[in-house]
């Protein structure tokens, strides 16, 4: 539903990426995130500047959505509190009581699809730990193989 | 009118218009519930303190969601939210907004990470991060502290609908509302000191259910006896709403614009510090799943939260209609709002066992998040404070012999609490949240998204953070506790900073001081940055791993132990 607005490459890019192959899993194996700084404002790794693009997108988003309309309530009392009709609600009344948390609840699904496509374009599988971390202690060392160059200096 | 008259009369804590007496079916109703969760809390009994605090990392989406939801909606939730909206009019939509547009930020900044650094509990987070016992401590000690203010209002709501149900029991020297206190925790209590989280995860999902059929069923069929709705009562109320009195959608008429947004930016910050929201995310098996646990967790919420304005509205009307005027001098008291859920079955004639239901509702709502909080708090003494701090040697039975003991601290000291409580649950409870976005908000925040937050930055960032939240509490509230004294202290600084919103202001100022402070002092060992660092790489961890294993030994021995 939400999720082909615009937002650049992700979409294109999931078909192709077939998981080793593509750009960005290649990106993503030569990365080493154990030396990449975290800092909010300053992404230091091409995963996390594509993350923080949809992070920030919906932070926006939602910001509008929950202060939005109690501001222009504030701001244009007489507008904000027409009545709608056919359902009756005050417009304001209506923004605030059902728009604001279906928008979240909108907003934290595309937000979760986004960040799934995200996995997928740079070729991270969840599932295959899900199930190999279920079926005991051991796998660890599965998942540690992966890893080979990641964080070894020290 | 005739109930209201006798009952009024009883004491200042009994609400108006509401049927006190014992009932047979609606008891029985209650009690088989209560012996549910107990015989669900001696099923998944357990022993060992992986299984107590975080379930075994087992849980899975849809379980965890609901978990979620339960453990969330607790009273304020349930009763306090629909009593603010009946008696505070838009300014009670601040709570709706923000008990559940909070969870996109925590899960677009916090939920996969916290999973990834794998832990127990939120003091854990705060002690490891920042490598200091000072910090654990304080952090521990916010979280008990967040578990009491929160679970006062539990207890009030589980003390009024109690009420309903079993009439005034009459223990000696204790009001009828009193009583109901007092037997009500005795069970949480009981029941939680049985079963640790995994009862309690199992447990919360079947809450969830009946707390979530109790309400919508509750509101279908209120609306559809009353005349008001049929199909979709969380869309027909608005046709109800310009009948009510214009106090029920003017806007700013009982809080301010200012207040408005102070409440509900606590609430939203709030929502993302809460130790006992925080844990749920290391119950579950992956961070995917942390992440579609939340949206889950977001859903099953909105069921209830587009509901609750839609039983204020009924709620209202049937009041004014049977009872008398809700507005004005004298107009319902924060009792009668506090049951107003209730009440609004009893007023449209439903049948006494179907009252009982919702009710039961209710008194599950406030079990399930009392459990969430007690094993939160008990978990930062007997985890962070005892094993951690005082006795590093203890063995299991030692710590869960301390946890079971705080949760019966923890249960004394909210049950004393709640015989005199100071404001209406929904109040109370975001004082809670006032406290959790001010101390532990910032702490997880910034310990997660910038690696340079040291020790010296947060031990200076949550003391200032307990500092303002202390200040208006004991400016607002302590005078409700002393005799003879009325209102605030001070009336411009509730104006500015009301213990109701008072992050607002709290978390800016704990933020720059956190920062400030961080950048003039040395940065944190590249051994804690890496932790941070891989809290936030993509690459997928096992089911039982922490971010620290992996930066500590994860790396360096491939696919060969």
């Amino acid at each position: 539903m939400t999720d082909n607005n615009s937002h650049d490459s992700t979409d294109n890019r999931t078909a192709t990426d077939g998981g080793v192959a593509g750009q960005p899993g290649q990106s993503h194996r030569d990365t080493d995130y154990l030396s990449a700084e975290v800092n909010l404002l300053n992404p230091s790794t091409p995963f996390m500047r594509d993350h923080l693009r949809i992070v920030w997108t919906g932070f926006v988003i939602w910001f509008v959505i929950v202060f939005g309309p109690v501001t222009l309530t504030r701001l244009a009392p007489g507008v904000m509190t027409t009545q709608l009709p056919v359902i009756g609600f005050p417009l304001h009344y209506f923004l605030v009581a059902t728009v604001a948390p279906t928008g979240a609840l909108i907003l934290s699904f595309w937000y979760s699809r986004k960040r799934d496509a995200l996995d997928a374009k740079y070729g991270i599988d969840h599932q295959t730990t899900e199930e190999t971390g279920r079926s005991g202690g051991d796998a660890a060392a599965t998942d540690g193989g992966e890893r080979t160059d990641g964080g070894v200096d020290e | 009118m005739t109930g209201a008259a006798n009952v009024v009369l009883q004491s200042g804590l009994l609400p108006e218009g509401l049927n006190v007496s014992f009932k047979l079916v609606p008891a029985i109703l209650v009690l088989s519930m209560l012996l549910l969760f107990l015989a669900i809390g001696f099923v998944f009994r357990v022993a060992d303190t992986e299984n107590m605090w975080v379930a075994g990392r087992s849980i899975g989406n849809v379980e965890n969601g609901m978990a979620i939801g339960a453990n969330w909606m607790s009273a304020a939730s349930y009763l306090g939210m629909a009593a603010l909206i009946a008696l505070s009019g838009f300014y009670g939509l601040a709570f709706v907004v923000g008990w559940t547009t909070g969870y996109f930020i925590l899960l677009i900044f916090m939920a996969a990470q916290l999973r990834r650094f794998g832990k127990y509990t939120a003091p854990d987070f705060v002690g490891d991060r920042f490598n200091s016992d000072a910090a654990r401590a304080i952090a521990a000690i916010t979280t008990f502290l967040i578990g009491f203010v929160y679970a006062i209002g539990q207890a009030r709501g589980m003390g009024l609908v109690g009420l309903y149900i079993f009439g005034d029991i009459g223990l000696p020297g204790l009001s009828g509302y009193q009583s109901m206190v007092v037997f009500m925790m005795a069970i949480t209590v009981g029941y939680l000191t049985l079963s640790g989280m995994l009862g309690a995860t199992k447990n919360m999902a079947v809450q969830y259910t009946i707390l979530i059929i109790a309400f919508i069923a509750g509101l279908y069929v209120v609306g559809f006896t009353g005349g008001y709705s049929t199909v979709l009562p969380q869309i027909e109320y608005g046709m109800l709403i310009s009948e009510l009195g214009s106090e029920f959608s003017e806007p700013f008429v009982s809080g301010s614009y200012y207040l408005w947004i102070a409440t509900c930016f606590s609430l939203i910050v709030g929502t993302c510090g809460l130790p006992h929201v925080l844990v749920r995310f290391y119950t579950v098996e992956s961070e995917r799943t942390a992440r579609w646990s939340t949206v889950w967790g977001l859903f099953f919420i909105c069921l209830l939260y587009w509901s609750a304005p839609a039983f204020a509205a009924f709620g209202t009307d049937l009041y004014g209609a049977n009872v008398g005027e809700v507005y004005g001098d004298p107009g319902m008291s924060s009792a009668a709002g506090d049951v107003i859920v209730v009440l609004a079955a009893q007023l449209a004639e439903l049948p006494q066992w179907f009252v009982g239901l919702i009710a039961a509702g209710g008194i599950a709502a406030a079990i399930a998040t009392v459990a969430g909080l007690f094993i939160a708090g008990s978990s930062a003494i007997s985890h962070d404070i005892y094993t951690n701090i005082i006795n590093p040697d203890a063995t299991q039975r030692q710590q869960i012999l301390v946890g079971r003991l705080s949760i019966i601290a923890l249960g004394v000291l909210t049950t004393l609490a709640a015989l005199d409580p100071a404001a209406p649950i929904a109040a109370l409870v975001s004082y809670a949240f006032s406290l959790a976005g001010s101390v532990l908000f910032p702490m997880f925040f910034l310990g997660m998204w910038w690696e340079n937050t040291n020790r010296q930055g947060a031990l200076a960032g949550m003391t200032t953070g307990l500092v303002i939240w202390f200040i208006p509490m004991i400016n607002e509230v302590v005078p409700n506790y002393l005799g003879g004294v009325e209102g605030p202290f001070s009336a411009a600084l509730s104006q500015w900073v009301p213990a109701i919103g008072s992050a607002l202001i709290a978390v800016p100022i704990v933020f720059a001081i956190t920062i400030a402070v961080s950048a003039a002092t040395d940065e944190p060992p590249m051994e804690t940055k890496r932790v941070v660092r891989q809290c936030h790489s993509p690459e997928p961890m096992t089911q039982q791993q922490t971010a620290e294993d992996v930066v500590t030994d994860g790396g360096e021995t491939p696919a060969d132990d």
